[in-house]
């Protein structure tokens, strides 16, 4: 009974940890829009959390400045299971404008899976909420594969 | 029969179930109405079930320069000792337990859910939660001084010649003479308690330990999983105790007869109470420093305590 209790809670509230690895701002106030009034992310159960140990989703932006790198790895090992990383922007994903840049690692699959990838420069609010959303959802299904 | 009777007391009705039920529908209450209060739709009213369930799923990380037995035993003292702090409560007519210090009992027990923090903070040996337990320990000391004061206006207030400190005895008077809150010479003491509430529990203008955009939630910061579920959950029960003891300290002057029926209005009353001191303060809020709530304590709310105190050893 509670098993089932449980998994279902997984996808009901989701809890962010942010990490900015270089971004322009341009993602963050993006990320910050969804927890205002106005598109109100609270509404499915969504949280800034204040430390990754108490984060369900790690949301990462920006194009992993080298000095970012080894703190960002850092932080996504300290998340507790289940744990979901979605990147917003196109940074992560491709480098984007800083592509070919001396001090940028740039795709984020190099250093770990990435579960929601978000692409736009910057993307809508909407899309950032249904990607959140999304991750969400994972999280109920990587929850109920570990509780088998 | 006596023995099943004090399980069931402990473990189901006035102690931990119905504490941890009430607590999380507090808790719920609080985040849809402050939601509600901003404009925005809100979570469910269950969504601080959600929390609790969620994170009783996740790996539960212990660090490894914390004390393991420190680190995870202190939110199940935590819980224990606010479990056991609902038996002394009066719930109109109706008390589990009763003697004759109750009030000293409860004042212990609450310290002790705020030692369990810091103890449990102090072990995870993480310098964020040496800094959020040092406001925690700030934070004690200036709600504890006005507590204090309020509790033994209320004991001189009913005891007259010699003070009286059993919540049944309270209750009793109260029935007799009229609720508490209706008297004058308590409407200090009573205004000084609810603004006691919300720094125990510890919401927003008065959260400075747990400030977690400053010092990523203070003495909280290495616990997850079940542990910081718990941690939560002795928030949430904290909510129902403190509004609680509100209830039957100083609007205990009534009583229905069915338990059941004075079940319901006390919650509702919390809930009251809730959305009063702790939901409104909230969102028209934002936090104190840790000097400024000091202050404001001990000279303000310790001065509403003790101008009552003063008109009570007057005899009025």
């Amino acid at each position: 009974m509670f098993k089932k209790l449980i998994n279902n809670s997984a996808a009901k509230s989701p809890w962010i940890y942010h990490v900015n690895s270089g971004s322009c701002n341009g993602c963050d106030i993006e990320l910050v829009a969804c927890l205002t009034p106005r598109y109100d992310a609270e509404r499915f159960g969504f949280k800034l959390a204040g430390t990754p140990r108490h984060a369900d989703i790690v949301v990462v932006s920006g194009p992993i400045t080298s000095q970012s790198k080894d703190r960002l790895i850092r932080t996504l090992a300290q998340v507790p299971e289940p744990k979901c990383v979605v990147s917003i922007g196109s940074c992560p994903q491709s480098g984007n404008v800083f592509k070919g840049s001396y001090s940028v690692e740039a795709p984020l699959e190099k250093f770990c899976h990435v579960d929601v990838a978000v692409a736009g420069c910057t993307p809508k609010p909407e899309a950032i909420m249904e990607g959140l959303y999304k991750a969400a959802l994972l999280l109920k299904e990587k929850r109920e594969a570990m509780s088998k | 029969m006596e023995i099943l009777k004090s399980i069931f007391y402990i473990l189901v009705f006035p102690g931990a179930l119905f504490t941890m039920v009430a607590g999380l529908w507090l808790a719920g209450v609080d985040r849809k109405v402050i939601a509600k209060m901003q404009k925005r739709i809100g979570p469910p009213i269950l969504q601080p079930t959600y929390d609790f369930f969620k994170l009783m799923g996740k790996e539960t990380i212990v660090p490894r320069v914390a004390n393991r037995l420190v680190f995870l035993g202190a939110p199940v003292i935590g819980f224990i000792s606010l479990a056991i702090i609902m038996l002394f409560i009066p719930i109109f007519g109706f008390t589990a337990f009763s003697g004759s210090a109750d009030l000293i009992v409860i004042l212990y027990l609450i310290t002790i859910s705020g030692v369990a923090l810091i103890v449990g903070g102090s072990s995870s040996g993480s310098p964020y939660a040496g800094i959020g337990i040092s406001r925690e320990m700030v934070t004690m000391m200036s709600y504890e001084l006005p507590f204090v004061i309020i509790l033994l206006t209320v004991a001189k207030k009913v005891g007259g010649a010699d003070l009286v400190f059993s919540m049944d005895a309270i209750g009793a008077w109260q029935r007799a003479n009229g609720s508490l809150l209706f008297q004058w010479s308590m409407i200090p003491a009573a205004l000084a308690m609810l603004l006691v509430i919300p720094a125990e529990v510890g919401v927003q203008p008065f959260d400075v330990a747990e400030a977690e955009t400053e010092i990523c939630e203070g003495p909280l910061i290495e616990y997850s999983g079940a542990a910081l579920g718990v941690f939560k959950l002795n928030t949430a029960m904290k909510m129902i105790i403190m509004t609680g003891l509100f209830t039957s300290l100083f609007l205990g002057g009534f009583t229905t007869g069915i338990v059941a029926l004075d079940v319901l209005i006390f919650v509702a009353i919390c809930t009251v109470l809730t959305l009063l001191c702790m939901t409104t303060i909230h969102a028209v809020t934002a936090r104190l420093k840790i000097e400024h709530l000091f202050r404001f304590y001990w000279t303000f709310v310790a001065g509403l305590a003790m101008a009552s105190l003063i008109l009570v050893w007057c005899g009025l």
